[in-house]
């Protein structure tokens, strides 16, 4: 009898092609609307995270475990010893769920220009490395990014007293491009460090605090400025495949290390609370706009298919008629429903597609509407990119479906009670 | 019991008497007298030495090794001789500017109004330490606090409140002062709730430039145990005759 029945609702499907059309126009447009929507969404909470972390944050941060929160120059990765650097970062990139991983010295001093100084946040950084986890290199205002100290030929060593500068710093202390700069500290044995390093960029983040203060320079010459040996580091930054899972897996991570090293592993909802904050309340603003747009959609879907399946109660006294039970007919109005949403989803999914790729790949360009804007200390991109958003896609199906389907059994139990010749007096 | 109104009177009386005891030091004018006189001992009109300071921290300690100029509470300049490492780095004190000379680099630098509260090359003083023209008696009301004997000697103990209108960092200070020479023992300072922050010992008393000073200084920072840092004056000349150029920045490079 259900073979039977499923025949007999696909045929009905196609009885009506336009009747069908536009029921399956009304659940593709808003299914296709749901998608765009909630991968808009998503990719806008997804860059407000990325844009969040990728500033010197990043997913997690790997420290000793005294480190946090005074972050004393003496409490190294390792302690005294320090520890096996490449090993360990070696270790850390290996697991399937860490992108990349990056070694940082912090310090804090003096930089002083030709007839300024000002008091500056010193971060050391392994270049190649930190071009992976952080995306200083992409807001420079001017110059270039900190090369890779590197070896030449006769002994000497090129980039090493380079320095990228933070745009209100350098302002302050009236350095710029090409101009020699003083660093002086306190360093870990003691002495007062100091050398003269070259500023090669200037860096302008949208971020006051790090326009303000911050100094980069590389990993070894901010080891030597601090009398630190090249084994001690402060901090290893991570970046994760999902940054969502950044807390489960920094806590996996940490318990695989334990035997290896003692460290902490933050994730960056413990280390930027105001950020997770932020994100938190995003979240629940896209929740209520994904909810009005939904409710929209199914408006348009509810119209449809209640017109459809009250126009058809004729045709269903004349069935009752002919003998078909009211159990049965409702199973077949259900089923046409089900069948008209999953074909209905799957158009919608179709013309969906391309967009999303569109919205992913080159992103809602508000260039001419916005620029520079900054929120709560998170730089926002004036370039809006989609994310895939799996979970809200299959939800939105899933909603229309059943709306479709209650839709279309609200009329068809009202037919059903009728007698079969009250039903087919009606118009 | 009954006791007489009388009776309760009288010893209110005593015991107002027991805890503010016969001023010897009566004459408030004596009193400022003999904090201008602590803070001028080490000084002078003008004063060249030696100094040895010793660093203890909870990471490492290091000692140095330097010479000293000054003329009264505006002109200052120490010359690091040891270590070597360090040796020719330089820090000229003139009014209220501070400027350290990197000899590695060849730079002077201006220490700016930020950092004045931050450590003088890693020791328990600060930067403000070397550049206030402490006056404690142009600044702060003093009162006695205590005088009597402690550990066998006899000392003055004097509190010190800062003027409503004095640009000072303290919340009170303390200094006690031994009757009979009129050698500082210590000198305690708090912050602006009244905890005690850092604590300054003086013993060693010699004959030195023709005074006697106390020529073994601790500094005690409360807020880190097993921190100080001591200074031992090696050699002190006071009222020395002083060339004119001596606190210039071409003489800090020198």
């Amino acid at each position: 009898m259900s073979k039977r029945l499923l025949q007999l609702a696909w045929r009905n499907l196609w009885r009506n092609p336009r009747r069908t059309f536009i029921s399956m126009l009304a659940i593709a447009l808003g299914y296709a609307m749901l998608m765009l929507f909630a991968c808009l969404l998503h990719g806008l909470s997804q860059q407000m995270i990325d844009n969040g972390t990728r500033l010197g944050l990043s997913h997690m941060q790997m420290h000793a475990p005294e480190y946090y929160p005074d972050r004393s120059l003496y409490h190294t990765l390792g302690g005294r010893a320090g520890t096996k650097l490449e090993d360990l970062l070696t270790t850390l990139t290996t697991h399937p769920h860490v992108v990349a991983a990056a070694p940082r010295v912090y310090g804090s001093g003096l930089v002083s220009g030709a007839s300024h100084s000002a008091g500056a946040e010193l971060l050391g950084i392994a270049p190649a490395r930190e071009l992976l986890i952080s995306s200083f290199h992409t807001h420079l205002a001017r110059g270039r990014f900190l090369n890779e100290p590197s070896t030449d030929g006769a002994g000497g060593t090129h980039g090493t007293n380079e320095v990228v500068l933070g745009e209100r710093l350098a302002n302050a202390i009236t350095a710029d491009l090409d101009s020699e700069i003083v660093l002086v500290t306190q360093a870990a044995d003691g002495s007062i460090g100091n050398d003269v390093y070259t500023v090669v960029g200037i860096l302008r983040t949208g971020l006051e605090a790090t326009d303000r203060e911050l100094v980069l320079l590389s990993l070894s010459a901010a080891q030597a400025l601090l009398s630190l040996p090249a084994n001690r580091i402060h901090e290893i930054g991570i970046i994760t495949t999902s940054a969502a899972e950044a807390s489960s897996v920094a806590a996996a991570l940490e318990s695989q290390l334990r035997s290896l090293i003692p460290a902490r592993i933050r994730a960056w909802p413990e280390l930027s609370p105001v950020l997770a904050e932020y994100v938190r309340l995003n979240r629940g603003m896209n929740a209520i706009l994904f909810s009005i747009v939904f409710l929209v959609a199914i408006i348009g879907v509810v119209n449809t298919m209640l017109m459809a399946v009250f126009e058809r109660t004729r045709e269903f006294g004349v069935l009752m008629a002919l003998g078909l039970r009211p159990v049965y007919l409702v199973g077949l109005i259900l089923i046409e429903a089900l069948l008209l949403a999953g074909v209905s989803l799957a158009l919608g999914g179709t013309v969906g597609l391309p967009l999303l790729w569109y919205l992913q790949t080159y992103g809602l360009d508000l260039r001419n509407v916005m620029d520079g804007l900054s929120m709560a200390g998170v730089a926002i991109d004036p370039i809006w990119y989609g994310q895939h958003d799996f979970p809200s896609y299959v939800q939105a199906a899933l909603g229309l479906t059943a709306v479709a389907a209650v839709s279309a059994l609200y009329p068809a139990l009202r037919a059903a009670r009728f007698r079969p010749i009250e039903a087919m007096r009606r118009v | 019991m009954y006791t007489s109104p009388h009776v309760l009177v009288l010893t209110l009386l005593l015991l107002l008497g027991a805890t503010s005891p016969a001023v010897s030091v009566t004459d408030e004018q004596r009193v400022y007298e003999i904090v201008d006189q602590v803070d001028q001992l080490l000084r002078g009109d003008s004063s060249q030495g030696t100094i040895t300071m010793q660093i203890v921290t909870e990471n490492w300690q290091r000692s140095l090794t330097m010479q000293v100029w000054s003329q009264g509470t505006e002109n200052s300049l120490v010359r690091i001789e040891k270590p070597r490492k360090e040796a020719g780095t330089a820090t000229l004190k003139v009014g209220n500017n501070i400027w350290n000379y990197l000899p590695k680099v060849s730079r002077t630098i201006k220490i700016p109004t930020s950092m004045m509260m931050a450590s003088w090359m890693g020791s328990h003083f600060t930067n403000d330490d070397l550049v206030r023209e402490s006056s404690m008696s142009r600044d702060y009301f003093i009162t006695i606090s205590y005088e009597g004997e402690r550990n066998g000697i006899s000392v003055y103990e004097f509190a010190l409140i800062p003027k409503p209108d004095a640009a000072v960092v303290w919340g009170k200070l303390e200094l006690e002062v031994r009757q009979d020479d009129l050698m500082p023992t210590w000198h305690r300072y708090y912050d602006e709730d009244g905890t005690l922050i850092r604590e300054l010992t003086f013993s060693e008393y010699t004959l030195m430039g023709g005074r006697r000073v106390p020529t073994r200084l601790v500094m005690q920072p409360y807020d880190k145990p097993g921190e100080q840092t001591v200074i031992i004056y090696d050699d002190l000349a006071f009222d020395v005759p002083i060339q004119a150029d001596t606190f210039s920045l071409r003489n800090l490079e020198r």
